[in-house]
């Protein structure tokens, strides 16, 4: 039954947080244009910062995609580098409206070199204002730093829920700078945020961007949808698993009283005839029932919760996640009481055995 | 005072017995003899609510006690009766004194049981932590004897206490009988095959399965 339970717990967990981080940390975005490839992937690598990017974009093209009179909001982002595995994002302040982002302390960047963090990142790497760090080249910490160019932050920010609590946020021209990027003409980004004027843009401007350009447009909805229904089925697989788990642990639960309680009818008789009303043994093995139940069912719950809480805190992915408002709670608990009810039924099989014992015929076979 | 009304008894359509009966008063005592065979130990679970009788009616100070619902029956058995079964039912698991604290948990009492100056009485005081299984013959005679005292009863059922004992032991186990009977004031119905028990105890009434009272 533990086994059973913290499998369901683990699942759950993992669905539903997966669900509310994905629709959390897109603040209304129709689009993303970037490099051709996986849409999927730059999806992930530009909304969600999982996934790495799939590749550059020339800044100059991006440009007339901001100019487009289809578009009414186009944040550029530019990925590279990193701190302690938390990304280092090159972007412009309207980054930090597009999340409603407040700051702790500080404030937004205003030169080059100057970052604003995260409050993950703060509470992780404990960085304060004024204190200076350096980027680490690639998205994931292998030691490659450019220590000759250290950020300085400048501000905190509040904890969003979001995919903003695990980044560092900087000017484009940061990572430019720090790249050795000086001509205009070659400046580059990875992707760029978009918000259509007119939401019937959502079948035009891609094919526009797909078809005309070496670039690719790709709709945040529309992929993560993609995504939760592959996993989704994996999810199923592994609930319909821990569904099978569940029934053995009810026959386990069933056998075990059943041959408990043939093993002690004779102790049951001389119960009887001490006093023990039929009412009082039922109670008493319903309980023995319920007792084991409700611990394995607890018990298993807790585990999965540790077990979710563990994939969370030692996976680089797992930063990416973020916990929810506990919504999940209600689903574990309705899961919960329908384990325990249907613990309780199949204890009944065993009372009603007990309820309806013949005392002196089991005493006479005793 | 109990009152059994023309018991009877049928197995698979066989008479076992009938037409008994019995009254007998506050702090008397009886005897039921009789071969192998007769039906004794059928009898006394139908006087302990144990086995309905197939026809016939027992009234415990006015209580009608198969006319109680089943729960009931057991709980007056509980509060109100003491049974030494012929082979002990005790639970074997379980050490001396959890055998009678287990009897005094199931008649729900509030009072504090002496459970050290009861077992010092059957001279099982030492033994209290010993389990059951590991207990001689007499030594579980006397537990069971204890037991079916615990909770004071006001009726106290014996059957055969004495047959699988030597004359040593049935003499210590008869005594033990006649001695907690009266502390509880409790009016004892004994059934045995065993001649010796006469010379034992004195009963008041003698009944011998079979023939007239």
């Amino acid at each position: 039954m533990i086994v059973g339970i913290t499998i369901i717990t683990v699942s759950i967990l993992v669905n539903q947080v997966t669900k509310e981080t994905f629709s959390k940390n897109n603040p209304g975005l129709d689009a993303v244009v970037g490099a051709k490839g996986s849409p999927l992937q730059l999806i992930l690598s530009s909304i969600h910062h999982i996934d790495i990017p799939t590749g550059n974009i020339s800044y100059k093209n991006a440009r007339k995609i901001i100019k487009h009179p289809a578009i009414k909001s186009a944040i550029p982002i530019s990925l590279g580098d990193n701190f302690q595995n938390f990304r280092i994002v090159g972007t412009n302040k309207s980054f930090l409206k597009l999340y409603k982002a407040n700051l702790i302390s500080g404030t937004a960047w205003s030169q080059p070199m100057q970052a604003v963090i995260g409050y993950n990142v703060s509470k992780i790497t404990k960085l304060k204002i004024n204190k200076f760090f350096v980027g680490s080249h690639g998205l994931i910490d292998t030691g490659d730093v450019h220590a000759e160019q250290p950020y300085k932050v400048v501000g905190v920010l509040k904890k969003t829920g979001t995919i903003l609590d695990n980044l560092i946020l900087t000017s484009l021209d940061s990572v430019w700078n720090l790249h050795s990027v000086t001509n205009k003409d070659k400046l580059e980004i990875t992707s760029l945020l978009l918000k259509y004027k007119n939401k019937t843009s959502s079948f035009s401007f891609p094919r526009l961007i797909n078809k005309g350009t070496n670039m690719q447009a790709a709709s945040p909805s529309f992929e993560i949808s993609k995504l939760l229904k592959l996993t989704g089925n994996a999810h199923r697989i592994v609930d319909y698993l821990s569904v099978l788990i569940m029934i053995l642990s009810f026959l386990g639960i069933l056998f075990t009283l059943l041959n408990n309680i043939n093993e002690r009818k004779y102790d049951l008789a001389v119960l009887r005839t001490l006093g023990f009303s039929r009412w009082k043994l039922f109670s008493i093995i319903l309980s023995e029932g319920m007792i084991i139940s409700i611990l394995g069912s607890t018990i298993g719950l807790i585990f999965g919760y540790i077990v979710y809480e563990s994939m969370y805190y030692f996976s680089i992915v797992g930063r990416s996640l973020e916990l929810g408002q506990l919504s999940f709670l209600n689903d574990l608990f309705l899961i919960w009481i329908i384990v325990n009810i249907i613990a309780f039924i199949t204890c009944l099989v065993p009372c009603i055995k007990v309820y309806k014992q013949n005392i002196r015929s089991t005493l006479l076979n005793s | 005072m109990l009152i059994c009304e023309d018991i009877s008894f049928d197995i698979d359509g066989q008479k076992l017995f009938s037409n008994i009966n019995l009254n007998i008063k506050p702090q008397k005592d009886l005897l039921i003899t009789g071969p192998s065979g007769v039906g004794k130990t059928t009898l006394l679970s139908i006087l302990c609510g144990i086995q309905k009788p197939t026809t016939g009616k027992i009234t415990y100070n006015s209580i009608d006690l198969y006319n109680l619902p089943e729960n009931k029956i057991d709980e007056f058995r509980g509060k109100n009766l003491g049974v030494v079964f012929q082979n002990f039912n005790l639970i074997n698991t379980f050490t001396v004194k959890q055998n009678l604290e287990i009897a005094v948990s199931a008649i729900d009492t509030k009072k504090s049981i002496p459970f050290f100056n009861i077992l010092d009485r059957v001279g099982l005081a030492n033994k209290s932590h010993i389990k059951v299984a590991n207990l001689s013959i007499g030594e579980k005679q006397r537990l069971a004897v204890a037991r079916a005292f615990v909770g004071d009863p006001k009726w106290v059922f014996c059957d055969e206490p004495t047959s699988s004992l030597d004359d040593k032991n049935a003499n210590i186990i008869a005594n033990l009988i006649k001695e907690e009977s009266l502390r509880c004031k409790a009016s004892l119905v004994l059934i045995t095959h065993d001649s010796r028990i006469q010379t034992l105890i004195k009963f008041s009434k003698i009944l011998k399965l079979g023939d007239e009272l």
